[in-house]
């Protein structure tokens, strides 16, 4: 069944599978941060994503950043996200282009938000960790809003 | 043989006469004496196990240290019962304030250290690199950058390794995290030798390069070599290691920067920390610290030496013709103005707003720009 992009239901099969997926995650090692993923696109969406140690422990929608203790967050619009997620598709992990970390990087094409540096490391140090968790979206069937 | 003790315990009559004593069955259970506080240590959480955090705890905790350790000079755990008026050798610490070492969250990052460890012989996708065709001088580059890479992680292995042991054994989170360091950097240095000797080999050792790294060991203090590798040093190379990731050729270079990467983000975490707790704590060796980072910011621009810096833009254009120099020079150019900005809100965060207007890194990243592109 096609799962819609972007929904909380989204992101809650990638939590799903990470919890449910513990042989990858352990040896990844703890992952403790908040942080936000917001699809810009004629409708704005936020989510909150809470790591825990080696599971994605919760997983929201909320109406804005404020009052949100994110991390960082991860602000890019929807056809980026798009792109990023059907090279996934394509080739079981993204091509170094569309890496998170490229992606946040050079050019700026996804922004990353924070407001504590400390915060901003924590998308470096568990950055094979975050990578791997949006890489669980390679076989899902995925419906574009 | 350089040191030889006080006492030969071996020849020591009324050492020998107690052991005699004992062994007929004549305990004195002294040593059960000393009172001790019960403390309750267990695991908070048990898919952490028994952490770090779960053993602060009474007596044992780093709260109840005081900010100078003035009883311990030798190797006694911090906790240990010292016994009264014994002469405990004196190994010569020369770190006994906490200020002098300590980091927030310090033991968080021992634990996430040992957790995320990984292994470069079987991490990192090496079966792959066949299935890849690299240019010729776009493989030359980047065992260039491999090679540099390699030398500055030895200086960083060897900075934790140098000062690890004038810590006062009471702080032992910090040499337990600062011996983390060592075997992440010594990984380090281990991969990128792994992956430029698997392609086109290593390439010329930088003159520039190895100055300012020498800046970095011959620091007078922890504080000043911490700051200079931890927030500057190793803040830039995280900078770096994520340009490198982007530029990276292949998907095995991809991977091998992503694990690169976090660790090395968790240094500049512990030295942004430990700036952190000395501001906070130790207002009064600001001075000394800016006069300090002065100095360090010029010798880092040897990072910035000419091989590296082409062999940089030759990765960021995918090539040499002319657009893909172009090209280069403005990837590298992005990304040094990140290195530095980066750098600058680390340190206001740390409690340092002036090093972004008293800084000489900004007018040379210009000049060097400039004299790039002129």
């Amino acid at each position: 069944m096609a799962i819609k992009f972007p929904s909380l239901d989204f992101f809650q099969e990638l939590a799903n599978r990470m919890n449910a997926n513990p042989a990858e995650f352990e040896k990844l090692g703890f992952c403790d941060t908040v942080m936000g993923v917001k699809v810009d696109g004629d409708t704005s969406h936020l989510y909150s994503l809470t790591f825990d140690i080696f599971d994605c422990s919760d997983v929201r929608e909320l109406s804005s950043p404020e009052g949100a203790e994110f991390d960082f967050m991860l602000e890019a619009p929807l056809s980026l996200w798009r792109e990023s997620l059907e090279s996934i598709q394509k080739h079981g992990q993204p091509e170094p282009a569309y890496t998170l970390n490229s992606l946040s990087h050079v050019g700026d094409r996804m922004k990353v938000v924070y407001d504590d540096p400390e915060g901003h490391d924590k998308f470096y140090r568990f950055m094979a960790t975050i990578q791997a968790f949006v890489n669980q979206a390679s076989d899902l069937e995925i419906e574009w809003a | 043989m350089s040191y030889y003790g006080t006492n030969d315990f071996s020849y020591n009559s009324d050492f020998n006469l107690r052991v005699r004593d004992i062994k007929k069955g004549n305990l004195d259970f002294s040593w059960l004496d000393d009172a001790r506080e019960t403390v309750k240590v267990r695991r908070k959480d048990p898919r952490r196990g028994l952490t770090v955090e779960d053993c602060e705890v009474g007596p044992y905790s780093i709260e109840n240290t005081p900010e100078i350790v003035r009883e311990n000079r030798g190797l006694a755990p911090r906790g240990a019962i010292l016994a009264e008026g014994s002469e405990q050798p004196d190994l010569g610490p020369s770190l006994n304030k906490k200020s002098d070492v300590w980091g927030y969250r310090v033991q968080r990052y021992w634990e996430e250290a040992m957790s995320r460890q990984w292994n470069v012989s079987t991490d990192v996708p090496w079966q792959d690199m066949d299935k890849h065709e690299i240019p010729d001088e776009v493989e030359i580059a980047f065992c260039q950058l491999c090679t540099l890479l390699s030398e500055v992680e030895m200086i960083a292995t060897d900075l934790p390794a140098k000062w690890s042991h004038h810590m006062n054994s009471y702080f032992q989170e910090v040499k337990g995290f600062i011996a983390t360091q060592a075997i992440d950097e010594a990984r380090h240095a281990e991969v990128f030798r792994k992956r430029a000797l698997a392609g086109a080999g290593l390439f010329r050792a930088s003159v520039r390069g190895e100055h300012a790294l020498k800046g970095i060991l011959e620091a007078d203090s922890y504080s000043e070599g911490s700051v200079f590798l931890h927030v500057l040093g190793e803040g830039f190379i995280l900078t770096l290691f994520r340009s490198s990731e982007f530029i990276s050729p292949t998907p095995v270079e991809q991977r091998m920067f992503q694990l690169v990467m976090q660790d090395e983000a968790r240094h500049v975490s512990y030295g942004l920390q430990h700036l952190k707790y000395l501001m906070d704590n130790c207002p009064e060796v600001r001075p000394q610290i800016n006069g300090f980072l002065d100095e360090a910011e010029r010798h880092l621009t040897g990072l910035f030496n000419p091989d590296q810096l082409e062999s940089m833009i030759v990765l960021g254009g995918k090539g040499t013709t002319p657009e893909c120099i172009r090209h280069g020079i403005e990837v590298v150019g992005a990304f040094q103005g990140k290195q530095i900005e980066e750098y600058f809100h680390r340190a206001e965060r740390a409690g340092l707003p002036e090093r972004r207007e008293r800084s000489p890194l900004l007018e040379l990243q210009q000049r060097m720009i400039a004299g790039i592109t002129g």
